[in-house]
């Protein structure tokens, strides 16, 4: 080997040549994403209009009082006044003052949000923007509820496909096309089929099943919209976690399998003695994955919804193009980044992911 | 013993395949179901109840109506967006293969200061929340004024530039050192290295995350709709298809959307179809690895 001033020389090239292959990376994410991310931090305490010659001003956390702000006030129940007695309507329950009158309007005006009954009691909750709080609970309960229904599925169609049979290639081919098609395409797919009369698929089909009345608004009544979204982005994304699944499964020994049936483990057995728990990591990946990715989601509420029900996504498009409120689009997206960031975090405090392995 | 064994078998199989038609079913219906509508009349898809295959509405025998094609290519809005579409996608693909591989290189084969929080970074970036930045993005690109393409192609980094770089270094990694020595041996600088030897070499990967990105880019949807917000022109298909309007605005023309939905997905079924070991490998070298 050569001197060592020849050998730190070259280690020297060597991390020269390193950090000007990495620059272009560097600089784009720079540009595209780190620096916008702090200008998002720092907007979201200004008021900053878009594309209006009104002054910014630095307003400290009011865009996010005005987003966040919830209360909880109790309903007292109204009294007759001329006998003093508490007032039951005509059904005999009891008639409790309008939320309008007990909700706070100085600084910011509360909205009714919910009403609700605690130990006899009426209570009104209150929010300052009923719609954004509407955006996150519509975001929780989507993302759950397709995650869940996508892992569920995923490792079903996983384990039918692991096995061994004719027209297996096929299968894997078919997986393939729902996530090839562009989600706002299928978005429309799906609208059309779920059509609110009998020009629709799922209307046709249900009333020649004897149930729904064949004109049922899967995407306009309140109850329905959000489970057609999940039913959309199950069938487009239940094929990705499938085959991450396969991909996990195929990496278990076939020798594990041949020694437990030796043993005379039933396939229900081997499944959960031997499946289940080498296929964890490969579980827990898919699981991050797609619930970092279903709380971000856009396009389908985008098209399907537009503003009838928002996600968090679609609220912040929303409020910058549509009401052009840069600073209260920021603090969304501020609002937005510590939501998900707070689930990667607890996904991987829980599920153990160790970063340096998979590094 | 051994009939009823048999009869369990026969049993069982058949159990088998039935949950792998409807498995079938329940993937392809809803792209059919598109084929199948794409192919009516307007009075063929106001029938009730739906068809499972286009019919005329008079004699109820199987008519297919081919005008819905024709149609969308005489439609500006959606020939633009597929044009639109295949430059941002292509360049998408090319910046991000080209400043990934760069930095694949560098993180996968040489040593240098600070690596673990560069490979750190960038797998985070994997995850990186597009809607988080969207308000600050858009105010970098009104104030450096980019046109609206240019700012699709620039912003669909964030999500394929970390991609590609996190798969290309795992490939890098791969490939044997001894190679790479013995071409210094011979008096090969790092960059003849990279491109002699490393490229070819990588040539696969290259294809499989290339692919991935370009699908990604003619996927998206939430940049491009903010970003072509004031220059319709600039429209690529997905917001096209989002927009999509007939020549009579009476309702919507679904008969054409869903041929526009045909034609924008047959091209990337075919790619996967052709290249469907690829993609796998590289969906799980990504997301497994990642």
């Amino acid at each position: 080997m050569g001197s060592k001033k020849k050998h730190s020389e070259l280690a020297k090239r060597e991390e020269r040549t390193a950090y000007k292959l990495l620059i272009p990376a560097l600089v784009i994410l720079l540009v595209i994403a780190i620096y916008p991310l702090g200008q998002v931090f720092y907007t979201s305490f200004t008021n900053r209009q878009f594309a209006s010659s009104q002054e910014t001003e630095f307003v400290g956390v009011d865009n996010y009082k005005s987003l966040l702000s919830m209360t909880v006030q109790k309903l007292e129940q109204e009294v007759d006044p001329d006998t003093n007695q508490p007032l039951f309507d005509e059904e005999g329950n009891p008639v409790y003052e309008r939320p309008i009158a007990v909700l706070p309007r100085e600084p910011i005006r509360y909205r009714e949000y919910k009403q609700f009954s605690l130990f006899g009691n009426s209570y009104v909750l209150g929010a300052t923007d009923v719609d954004f709080i509407d955006a996150i609970f519509n975001t929780l309960l989507f993302t759950v509820s397709s995650v869940v229904l996508e892992l569920t599925l995923g490792l079903g169609i996983a384990l039918v496909v692991h096995s061994n049979f004719k027209g297996r290639g096929a299968t894997r081919t078919a997986m393939l096309i729902p996530w090839a098609v562009i989600t706002v395409v299928s978005a429309r797919m799906w609208e059309w089929m779920l059509a609110p009369n009998r020009t629709g698929f799922f209307n046709t089909l249900l009333d020649a099943m004897g149930t729904g009345n064949g004109r049922i608004a899967f995407l306009a009544s309140s109850d329905l919209q959000l489970w057609a979204m999940v039913a959309v982005d199950v069938w487009k994304t239940t094929p990705f976690m499938a085959l991450l699944l396969l991909a996990g499964m195929q990496t278990i020994p076939d020798e594990l399998y041949e020694a437990a049936a030796i043993d005379g483990a039933s396939p229900v057995k081997q499944f959960f003695s031997i499946t289940f728990p080498l296929l964890k990591p490969a579980m827990a990946v898919a699981l991050i994955f797609r619930t970092l990715d279903a709380l971000r989601v856009f396009d389908v509420f985008q098209v399907l919804l537009g503003q009838s029900q928002y996600s968090m996504a679609t609220y912040n498009y929303f409020q910058l193009i549509g009401n052009r409120n840069m600073g209260l689009a920021s603090a969304i997206g501020v609002v937005i980044f510590i939501i998900i960031f707070g689930f990667a975090i607890g996904y991987i405090k829980m599920l153990g992911v160790d970063m340096d392995e998979t590094a | 013993m051994k009939q009823p064994k048999k009869v369990k078998n026969v049993i069982l199989k058949t159990g088998f395949y039935f949950i792998l038609l409807m498995i079938f079913i329940y993937l392809l219906f809803p792209f059919y179901w598109a084929i199948n509508s794409s192919l009516k009349s307007e009075a063929q898809l106001q029938m009730t109840p739906a068809t499972m295959v286009p019919r005329d509405p008079a004699t109820n025998s199987i008519s297919p109506y081919l005008s819905n094609y024709k149609v969308i290519f005489q439609n500006q809005q959606f020939v633009r967006g597929l044009m639109n579409s295949t430059i941002v996608a292509t360049s998408t693909t090319v910046l991000a293969l080209v400043a990934g591989s760069f930095a694949a290189f560098a993180l996968g084969k040489l040593r240098f200061r600070g690596k673990k929080p560069t490979l750190y970074m960038i797998l985070a970036m994997t995850m990186f929340p597009q809607v988080t930045v969207l308000a600050g993005l858009y105010a970098v690109i009104t104030t450096l004024q980019l046109p609206a393409i240019t700012s699709m192609i620039l912003s669909y980094m964030i999500f394929t530039l970390p991609f590609t770089t996190w798969v290309l270094t795992a490939f890098f990694k791969d490939l044997p050192l001894a190679l790479l020595e013995s071409a210094q041996v011979d008096g090969a600088t790092p960059f003849q290295t990279f491109y002699k030897i490393l490229l070819p070499l990588t040539a696969p990967a290259m294809v499989t995350t290339g692919l991935l990105a370009f699908i990604a880019a003619w996927n998206e949807y939430l940049f491009a709709l903010t970003f072509t917000s004031i220059d319709p022109g600039a429209r690529t298909v997905p917001v096209a298809i989002a927009y999509f309007t007939g020549a009579v605005a009476r309702q919507e023309p679904f008969g054409e959307i869903m041929a526009a939905a045909v034609v924008v997905t047959v091209p990337i079924v075919v790619l996967v179809l052709v290249f469907q070991k690829r993609i796998v490998a590289g969906l799980t070298a990504g997301a497994v690895k990642g």
